[in-house]
């Protein structure tokens, strides 16, 4: 077994070096590795042909197929007596790892067992649309509708620039639950992300000429905006309660979650302008505004935008983040709440990197396994950590 | 024992390397992926315990070896086709096994880690990886020079903790000092 924690360290000083772009021929031989196989590591990791040849393999392996088929032959008995051994034997082992993954009765079949779907899942694309005459849509990833304004499809509704000039204009909304996300393209070409428990207020047409406004009711929006010289220098605007953000073609991050008391404006690239309470605070790319709504405060740093901004490319990254930050954000995207039996557990700091479509389990069962928490229990949505 | 969310976990993780793993013995990936679902079956079924995440990993690839060489020797594959004394005594050998157990290792470390950047950064990594130039991965993304360089350098901020620390699928914690009671 030691031999085995040594191919992996070794693999691992590897992979390192491979990333880096630095040369392997400095890494340490040893009885278990000769610098011929060395050599022979690092072609299989950077030969064309080698490469394609395993990704040629990759593709006749059906993961997902080969676990359902798994799934078939474990749930045939041989014989019966051998089903009422093996549902015998997962009783005991579910009451003595103490984490109780189900709470259905446990004289399930054998089959159900390893079936069980999740209560918990990670989220998925879907919001509701809420059209300028009251009426709502609930969208998914598989919803395909065209409106006169809009045309919805894939994991986007795009808002067409249609000639039709209106006089006043007309609002949608767009509202994401807990366990979703989506985005939008609006009619003058800016682009929306948004995360899970979030509003956005938004005209169907902006009118020429005039500036741009759009409203973050709540939650956590990614703009990439159509530049100002695009749209007959009209400025574009995003409003939140007191906080408005005036846009000179850019991209930029604003969250204000209704269960936190601060206000993050991250500009990525472009310039913007924060008025609040007539005072205006001007951000330059990598930085990143905090409003506190308690003292009215508005403080500005420079931040790892990348880390900030993931989540719109499905990837959940924490800079030196509490726990318990990590688990709110986590408790939006599945859907769930998190409760800490200890506080000092949650105040712990990480770096992390995580990507959005990975089981909650695995999540859990990392943290556990690096002796952060003791146990985690997950009953129906909720998880408690010990 | 694992527990059905651990054993998919442990499916989903390790099902594909295993496979590729095994056809370096077998070569035949039909076979290998039929030699690799026995194996899984078996820790089903038998509720082998295991001690930590290390011993699992170490029986799978020790469990598919033995079952490959099982099969070489087998009358049924001896008929069709027979490795030559030379050829078998290489499968058999620890350093073969040590070596291929190292490719898969790597290549799935290095595919997870660069999977948690974003896409073109990603793109460019690769491409390095491949021996390509900063130019010449410049001219083939057609980017610049300078942002190539760029991102090469975000992208090994972001991932010498995820290689450098204690590594796992997809996700990396590695707690300040202070807060550590090491």
């Amino acid at each position: 077994m030691r031999i085995f924690q040594r191919i992996i360290e070794f693999s691992r000083s590897i992979a390192s070096s491979k990333i880096e772009g630095a040369t392997l021929k400095g890494l340490k031989t040893s009885d278990l590795f000769t610098n011929e196989d060395i050599d022979y590591i690092q072609k299989n990791l950077s030969d064309a042909d080698l490469l394609k040849e395993r990704h040629l393999l990759k593709r006749q392996i059906n993961k997902d197929k080969d676990f359902k088929k798994l799934q078939d032959q474990l749930s045939i008995p041989k014989s019966k007596i051998r089903w009422n051994y093996v549902a015998v034997a997962i009783l005991v082992g579910i009451i003595v790892s103490s984490v109780i993954i189900t709470s259905s009765p446990v004289n399930h079949s054998f089959q159900d067992e390893v079936f069980l779907p999740d209560a918990i899942n990670p989220g998925t694309d879907k919001a509701t649309l809420t059209l300028e005459d009251g009426s709502k849509i609930q969208i998914n990833k598989d919803t395909e509708l065209t409106t006169k304004s809009a045309n919805i499809k894939g994991k986007q509704i795009v808002y067409n620039n249609s000639t039709a000039t209106l006089n006043d204009t007309k609002y949608n909304y767009l509202t994401i639950p807990r366990g979703g996300q989506f985005s939008i393209v609006l009619s003058d070409g800016t682009k929306v992300w948004l995360n899970s428990e979030s509003q956005l207020k938004y005209p169907i047409k902006f009118i020429e000429g005039t500036p741009r406004v759009v409203e973050l009711i709540y939650g956590e929006a990614y703009f990439d905006v159509s530049p100002v010289s695009e749209n007959q220098a009209a400025d574009f605007h995003v409003l939140h309660n007191d906080h408005a953000i005036q846009v000179l073609g850019t991209e930029f991050n604003l969250k204000s979650y209704k269960d936190e008391s601060k206000i993050y404006t991250t500009l990525v690239e472009g310039e913007v302008t924060i008025n609040f309470k007539e005072k205006k605070h001007l951000l330059s790319p990598n930085e990143q505004s905090v409003l506190n709504l308690h003292n009215n405060k508005l403080t500005v740093s420079k931040v790892d935008v990348y880390a900030e901004t993931s989540w719109k490319d499905g990837i959940f990254a924490f800079e030196k983040k509490p726990l318990k930050e990590i688990m709110a954000v986590l408790s939006r995207w599945y859907d769930i709440k998190v409760i800490f039996t200890k506080s000092d557990v949650s105040d712990k700091r990480f770096y992390g990197a995580l990507r959005k479509d990975q089981n909650i389990t695995s999540i859990l069962e990392r943290i556990k396994e690096y002796d952060i928490i003791k146990e985690y229990e997950i009953k129906g949505k909720t998880i408690v950590l010990r | 024992m694992l527990s059905a969310k651990e054993f998919k976990t442990l499916f989903d993780q390790k099902y594909v390397p295993l496979c590729l793993f095994t056809n370096k013995y077998i070569n035949d990936i039909e076979v290998s992926k039929d030699i690799v679902q026995d194996v899984f079956i078996k820790i089903w079924a038998k509720k082998i315990t295991f001690r930590d995440k290390n011993c699992i990993h170490s029986y799978l690839y020790k469990s598919v070896k033995n079952k490959s060489l099982d099969y070489l020797k087998s009358s049924r594959y001896k008929f069709s086709e027979a490795l030559s004394d030379h050829d078998m005594a290489r499968l058999e050998s620890d350093s073969y096994f040590y070596r291929e157990i190292a490719v898969i290792e790597t290549s799935d470390m290095i595919d997870d880690a660069i999977n948690t950047l974003p896409k073109k950064c990603a793109q460019i990594i690769r491409l390095s990886m491949k021996g390509l130039t900063n130019l010449s991965v410049a001219e083939e993304l057609e980017i610049s020079h300078n942002t190539v360089k760029a991102q090469k350098k975000i992208a090994y901020r972001r991932l010498k903790p995820l290689l450098g620390g204690i590594y796992m699928m997809g996700l990396v914690f590695i707690s300040t000092l202070s807060n550590f009671n090491l």
